[in-house]
């Protein structure tokens, strides 16, 4: 696959136009996907050549092995259900949360003194440190990992909304103003408008927060979950296993930013022009 | 006949800066004037507080006998900078107006969409701002200020960002609407070719304090057109108006350079001499 590549691209002159004008169009994925396709490789390569010893460093071919097995024992359905609840209710409550809090803190310089420290030094303090202690106050089960996730992923969500909507221009809102816009209508017509794609970059922060803090929290403490699979895995030393759940989260987190990256797009039409 | 915008003894002040000093207009239904001054005249905050955006220190503003302090749709204010709302299309720029004091109907829908066909936007309903030239959306603007069919339109050196050959197009094209509308125009500029060309009478302003020096009747008669502007009559009047700041000018020159180069107005003053 990695001669063919070269090939289209060194000697791009002897390839008909239609094919040049397809890899002009797909170059930058092709490249990509190749780039990927080769560390794959690579990587069974050593695995199987130089290492040979699965304690050390398990092969791509084995943890898709692993992936397989645990997908058709419905071990990972099980894990991915517990960690996706957490994950969904988590997020939601950060992106709900954080855009409530973060509305409150614009809306009165009262509110904006009260709550600011807060939120300063709640988002500088390393949260999931404190990752047992939620453990203990909220049990073992799911709910102590909703926690952890929104905590984590909260703080984004509240300083995009706060920069956001502080950060509509003067000039816009002299313009619906010249119209006798009310506070109100200045809010929804300027203010929040212009705060979205902040806010939309905050959903994608706290998205890939969201993710660590809830694998780190099934590491303090779980029953079940993806999390929960990599640690026991770990103590065991089943290597694919442990990258197989690596693998899945980094799908997984590649996949969640991806669909936060086409919300965007899709709800900030006037950006990508 | 009563004027329909009266000013009378408007004075304003920022902190020590007398900006406006015992300012006394009378502009009749269907008139263009235009005002021209120094930078640092207060023209703008004259045209501001006449639009409500600003509150006078002294004296009052009357449309058709009656006062006015706040914004109201019985003015339309037409902004400097390029100030339509990025997230919304050409058409929904256009109706904002209208949307902020719920006069949205099947009618002023028409409206409005005869005015984007009057200045030349026909078939661009679906543009984001972003899509479309400054000469283009100076011309929403200015449908969007006349959406609401308002009595007396507020010019804020509206074609001042435009290159000089799309603002010459530009200032033709003002006369071609206004022919066809007859609105009140207040038209502040700095250029005073632009104001002699568009205006029928032509307010001259000093600076500090800001004060009325002259009221210049243009007597050039309409329709002109664009190469009324290298006949000797309007170079006249250019030049009348010219020796009246001209002092000013110089004073706002060195100013300004002082602080920050005051570029625009050095510019001004040498392609005027």
């Amino acid at each position: 696959m990695n001669a063919r590549g070269a090939r289209v691209s060194s000697v791009g002159a002897l390839v008909p136009a239609p094919l040049r004008t397809i890899y002009a169009r797909l170059g930058p994925q092709i490249t990509s996907a190749l780039s990927i396709a080769g560390g794959i490789a690579l990587w069974e390569l050593v695995g199987r050549l130089f290492v040979k010893n699965s304690l050390f460093l398990s092969t791509p071919s084995q943890i898709a092995n692993e992936i397989a097995m645990l997908w058709i024992s419905g071990e990972l359905q099980m894990h991915m259900w517990v960690s996706g609840q957490e994950f969904f209710i988590g997020l939601t409550l950060a992106i709900v949360g954080g855009i409530f809090i973060g509305l409150v803190m614009t809306s009165s310089v009262k509110a904006e003194k009260i709550l600011a420290p807060w939120v300063t030094a709640l988002y500088a303090t390393p949260t999931i440190a404190i990752a047992p202690l939620i453990i203990l106050w909220f049990g073992i089960d799911i709910w102590s990992k909703v926690v952890i996730c929104t905590l984590n992923g909260i703080f984004p969500m509240i300083i995009n909304t706060d920069a956001g909507l502080r950060g509509a221009e003067r000039h816009l809102i002299e313009a619906v103003r010249s119209f006798g816009a009310t506070r109100w209508q200045i809010f929804w017509k300027v203010s929040l408008p212009s705060a979205i794609p902040y806010i939309l970059a905050g959903v994608r922060l706290a998205v890939g927060r969201s993710i660590v803090a809830i694998v780190v929290g099934e590491l303090f403490g779980a029953r079940a979950g993806l999390g929960f699979m990599l640690i026991q895995a770990s103590e065991v030393f089943n290597m694919s296993r442990l990258f197989a759940a690596v693998v899945i989260l980094a799908v997984v987190g590649i996949a969640l930013t991806s669909l936060a990256q086409a919300l965007e797009r899709h709800l900030v039409p006037w950006r990508r022009l | 006949m009563e004027p329909k915008l009266a000013i009378r003894n408007l004075s304003k002040r920022f902190g020590d800066l007398q900006a406006l000093e015992g300012i006394n207009l009378e502009i009749a239904e269907h008139e263009f004037v235009c005002i021209v001054g120094p930078s640092g005249c207060g023209k703008t905050t004259l045209l501001r507080i006449i639009a409500g955006l600003e509150t006078a220190n002294g004296g009052e503003i009357l449309i058709d006998g009656k006062g006015v302090r706040a914004p109201g749709a019985d003015r339309g204010f037409v902004f400097q900078a390029d100030s339509l709302l990025p997230w919304r299309t050409v058409w929904k720029n256009a109706v904002i107006g209208l949307e902020i004091n719920g006069l949205v109907s099947q009618e002023t829908r028409e409206y409005t969409r005869s005015l984007l066909k009057l200045v030349g936007l026909e078939g661009f309903d679906h543009y984001y701002p972003a899509q479309l030239s400054g000469g283009m959306r100076q011309r929403v603007n200015l449908a969007r200020a006349l959406a609401l069919n308002p009595m007396v339109l507020l010019m804020d050196e509206p074609f001042s960002a435009l290159d000089a050959q799309t603002r010459e197009i530009m200032q033709s094209e003002m006369l071609r609407i206004w022919r066809s509308g007859h609105k009140t125009v207040l038209f502040i500029t700095h250029q005073i070719d632009e104001a002699v060309y568009l205006a029928d009478r032509v307010i001259v302003l000093g600076r500090r304090p800001g004060r009325v020096k002259e009221i210049v009747s243009v007597d050039i008669p309409r329709p002109r057109e664009l190469n009324v502007k290298r006949k000797p009559r309007f170079i006249e009047y250019v030049d009348h108006i010219w020796q009246l700041i001209e002092n000013d000018v110089r004073d706002s020159v060195i100013e300004e350079g002082a602080h920050r180069g005051g570029r625009r107005l050095a510019g001004q003053a040498i392609s005027q001499e």
